[in-house]
């Protein structure tokens, strides 16, 4: 990542600038400070100013996409892990804006799958209502 | 609190009998089993103490999701995300290991 501060290139796990010595920790905060100044005459920048996107500039909504697969076990889960995974291939490929776009597509299917995990156990537990109630006697009645 | 509340539940009451734990939406629909089923179950042995019984119900859980949350906690800890979630052959990995285990957990192949 770039120093904050000076504009020194520093590795991606590094605590302090090699140069001046800011800290570049703050993890989130990291990637949304202002970009540098736009390069002139590059293309269609966009809120980024078209400049080099350090990794982690766009996420990938990995993590949240497998936690979608493991618990709520919708396929979608899965749709969102193939485009999480194209975020980084087009991340490793300079795409940026195709990362982007792949990034949108993970994040709205991981969404869509949470939204429909979480009706899928309303209507489940809507329709075993009673075997609920009757589990929770059961319950009491075990103690 | 609301862990220890939880935790407390999964104790006392196995999940394999009673019915107000939140049911796996793919395998009430489908009656198959997804990468995810027996995470409850197994949590229920873990806290009894019986970890055979526990990586029996869910082996992906222990040999792929604990290492790798031990792995980068630290990472996560400092709020920061770890340099490999954003690596291309690790989200790939994660995609043929999850769908490869979804389908061969539901054949005859699968050894528990």
């Amino acid at each position: 990542m770039n120093c904050p501060n000076c504009g020194t290139n520093n590795l991606d796990n590094a605590s302090v600038c090699v140069n001046c010595g800011r800290s570049l920790m703050g993890g989130a905060a990291q990637s949304y400070t202002p970009p540098p100044p736009p390069s002139y005459g590059t293309p269609g920048g966009g809120e980024y100013g078209g400049g080099p996107a350090a990794p982690g500039t766009v996420p990938n909504y990995l993590v949240q996409s497998i936690i979608v697969t493991l618990c709520c076990c919708l396929p979608l889960g899965v749709v969102a892990i193939i485009f999480s995974a194209q975020v980084n291939s087009k991340l490793a490929a300079g795409d940026i804006a195709g990362a982007r776009d792949a990034s949108q597509k993970a994040k709205m299917f991981a969404w869509i799958g949470f939204g429909l995990g979480i009706v899928a156990m309303i209507i489940w537990f809507a329709m075993s209502g009673t075997a609920v109630l009757q589990g929770i006697r059961d319950a009491q009645a075990n103690r | 609190m609301i862990g220890a509340v939880g935790a407390w539940v999964l104790y006392t009451y196995a999940p394999t009998s009673y019915a107000f734990y939140p049911r796996c939406p793919f395998n009430w629909l489908t009656g198959l089993e997804c990468p995810g089923c027996g995470t409850t179950r197994a949590l229920h042995q873990l806290l009894h103490g019986n970890v055979e019984a526990a990586f029996r119900l869910n082996p992906m859980l222990f040999l792929g999701l604990i290492p790798l949350a031990l792995f980068s906690a630290p990472s996560f800890l400092r709020g920061r995300t770890p340099a490999f979630i954003m690596k291309p052959w690790f989200a790939w990995m994660c995609f043929v290991v999850l769908t490869s285990y979804w389908i061969v957990r539901n054949t005859p192949l699968y050894p528990f």
